[in-house]
């Protein structure tokens, strides 16, 4: 059976075409003059209407018995195969406009070896049918289990990773961008417009511009909370078919599917304002996805117990209590933390800038206490079958991974470490950003935890029986 | 190790100050025409010292650094282990089990060709967990590669 994509596809192509039209001609009318440039941009959008109604006509798909065909015949002709078995998962999202016109698009994955495919979109009477039809096999489709999923009073704790911080400024920024591009292309723009508007803008009262930053920073907090909601909204971790897929957004809905074959462990990370507020962000460690903070986001912010939670369910416990690193570590936290502002200052002295020097001998007294809460936070944990290691004030990451997933060890000693008794254990991973640290653990302590985590790689290279004056670790955790 | 590795880095570290020294000249010739304001007096008065000050640690790390590097570094592959270590000033340990090594390359540089020596290099899915081992006599170096990337093959899974 030969279908095509549903006819009001091309609408949902057009909509963003269609918007920068309305805008253009708005902009052109309340102007009063239509220059060329406007001709020019209604050819493009005539143009792009038509491309969008011919990649309709000429794109059918085909469901046979045993695979799906996609073929496209707008200049040259292609025809893309994937076979039925291969279909590891069919996911159908759909934006607003998609929503609002009853359509949606659905993915078809089929795993490294057999690609993917996308129709663009159909009815979602037709995406639930096609996913009915392409994952019924002969087995039962093992049912999704819920592993986690965001509560309403969560979305609240945005303004703490301050990473939506921004999102008024970023948003009047784009729009001001925006007027701008459209002002200059329709000739709108001149020296002496902008001109006059700084002139505008210098001679405002005082008490108006006041009022407009105490607006804005209010607005801050609230943008970031509407931002992260509509990013986030509904988010839910499920289990399917050997999966985890987090579902997440308003507008556009998004699904990620992380398989739990290359799933190596989680990451927990926050900042010391969502440390106060016992908030904490959870990532997954996927091999060949670099990306923990972003593509493998298990909750973006939730209480540290629901975290925690959402980890064991997800690689196993958190192992605990952590261990903390040696005494030792905590002068040399310090001082790594006072050395650069400090040596700052001395060259402003001698370069004879006391501003400078002043300033920064006063971010080098801050960051004694931020060096002792780097030390504060350092430690280790293995449980006999996990390993996680912890580190950072001002962003905090502890990663659990498993022992399995520990692909090498690598022991650092600088100069000044080895005079401390000291040494940095890297535990290499094919996930993630390549590897987890243990900072400054004892010498004897960083061996010793390799020692009881891959005790057949070190062995042959130890002399004496490992972990004299070791960590209250347990042996365990060999590679299977 | 073999020990035309002391040369090898005697020569890197020669080229590598020689060209810091040099600039150095520059910058004491140059700051010395223009005579710039913004350098406090007594560091302007004192810029001849510059390429001295360059020199000496230049001579410095020539003599010391081969040396000491050459005490220790190390390697040794036991049956499915591979150990190196490496480093003079600070000091890395790497460990990486045979079974997770993902390529294993030999190369060899200009002054490396001179003096018969290879570099080899072990890498893993992480880079963490990926290692040189340099200053290996060329015979030993394009053994030590076939025979790990002989052994990694028929014990690796997906190696991750």
């Amino acid at each position: 059976m030969t279908a095509r994509l549903h006819p009001l596809t091309f609408v949902v192509g057009a909509v963003r075409e269609l918007l920068a039209l309305i805008a253009a001609g708005a902009t052109g009318l309340l102007v009063g003059g239509l220059s060329t440039a406007f001709y020019f941009t209604l050819v493009g959008l005539a143009f792009g209407l038509l491309f969008h109604v011919a990649s309709w006509v000429t794109f059918t798909y085909v469901l046979h018995e045993d695979r799906i065909e996609f073929r496209r015949a707008l200049i040259g002709r292609s025809v893309k195969t994937i076979p039925r078995d291969r279909i590891r998962g069919v996911d159908i999202s759909a934006s607003l406009p998609h929503r609002l016109l009853g359509l949606a698009v659905v993915h078809i994955d089929a795993g490294a070896d057999g690609g993917e495919g996308e129709l663009n979109a159909v009815s979602l009477a037709e995406a639930e049918r096609l996913r009915g039809v392409l994952l019924a096999r002969d087995a039962p489709v093992p049912p999704q289990r819920a592993l986690g999923r965001m509560r309403r009073r969560w979305y609240l704790y945005a303004p703490l990773s301050g990473a939506y911080l921004l999102t008024p400024f970023a948003l009047a920024g784009s729009l001001l961008g925006t007027v701008y591009n459209l002002g200059d292309d329709l000739g709108l723009i001149t020296r002496e417009r902008v001109e006059s508007l700084g002139h505008d803008v210098v001679g405002l009262p005082t008490v108006l511009v006041l009022v407009l930053v105490i607006l804005m920073l209010i607005a801050m907090p609230v943008m970031s909370v509407i931002a992260f909601t509509l990013f986030n909204w509904d988010f839910t971790v499920r289990e399917r078919d050997g999966s985890v897929v987090a579902e997440r957004g308003l507008l556009t809905r998004r699904s990620v599917s992380l398989e739990r074959r290359r799933l190596r462990g989680v990451e927990l990370a926050d900042n010391p304002f969502e440390r106060a507020a016992g908030v904490t962000r959870l990532g997954a460690l996927i091999t060949g996805l670099g990306d923990a903070a972003q593509r493998g986001r298990l909750l973006p912010a939730a209480p540290r117990a629901a975290a925690e939670a959402l980890a064991a369910r997800v690689v196993g416990n958190v192992p605990g209590p952590l261990t903390a690193h040696p005494p030792a570590a905590r002068s040399r936290r310090v001082v790594r933390a006072v050395a650069p502002p400090a040596g700052v200052a001395a060259l402003a002295v001698l370069a004879g800038q006391p501003w400078v020097a002043g300033a920064c001998a006063a971010v080098a007294v801050l960051a004694v206490p931020l060096g002792l809460d780097r030390y504060r936070q350092l430690g280790h944990a293995t449980d006999g079958e996990r390993l996680t290691v912890r580190s950072g004030s001002l962003r905090r990451r502890q990663v659990v991974v498993e022992h399995s997933a520990v692909i090498g060890w690598r022991v650092r000693q600088t100069l000044f470490q080895r005079r401390l008794g000291l040494a940095t254990l890297f535990a290499a991973l094919g996930a993630g950003d390549g590897g987890c640290s243990a900072t400054d653990m004892s010498e004897e302590g960083a061996v010793a935890l390799a020692a009881a985590i891959t005790p057949a790689w070190l062995d042959p290279f130890l002399d004496g029986p490992p972990g004299a004056g070791a960590e209250p670790t347990r042996a365990g955790g060999h590679r299977t | 190790m073999s020990p035309r590795a002391v040369a090898q880095w005697a020569i890197e570290y020669l080229l590598l100050w020689g060209l810091a020294f040099g600039l150095a000249l520059g910058v004491a010739a140059w700051v010395g025409d223009a005579g710039w304001d913004a350098l406090p007096g007594w560091l302007a008065g004192r810029i001849g010292w510059l390429p001295s000050i360059v020199g000496a640690a230049g001579l410095l790390m020539v003599a010391v650094a081969p040396v000491w590097r050459y005490r220790v570094h190390r390697w040794e592959v036991s049956s499915d282990v591979v150990y190196t270590r490496t480093g003079w000033f600070s000091r890395e340990w790497l460990l990486v089990p045979v079974g997770r090594i993902q390529t294993v390359d030999s190369k060899q540089g200009l002054i490396e060709r001179m003096l018969g020596l290879a570099t080899i290099e072990v890498n893993t899915a992480s880079h963490t967990g990926s290692s040189e081992v340099s200053g290996l006599p060329v015979a030993v170096a394009t053994r030590l590669a076939e025979d790990l990337a002989h052994r990694a093959h028929d014990l690796r899974d997906d190696a991750t």
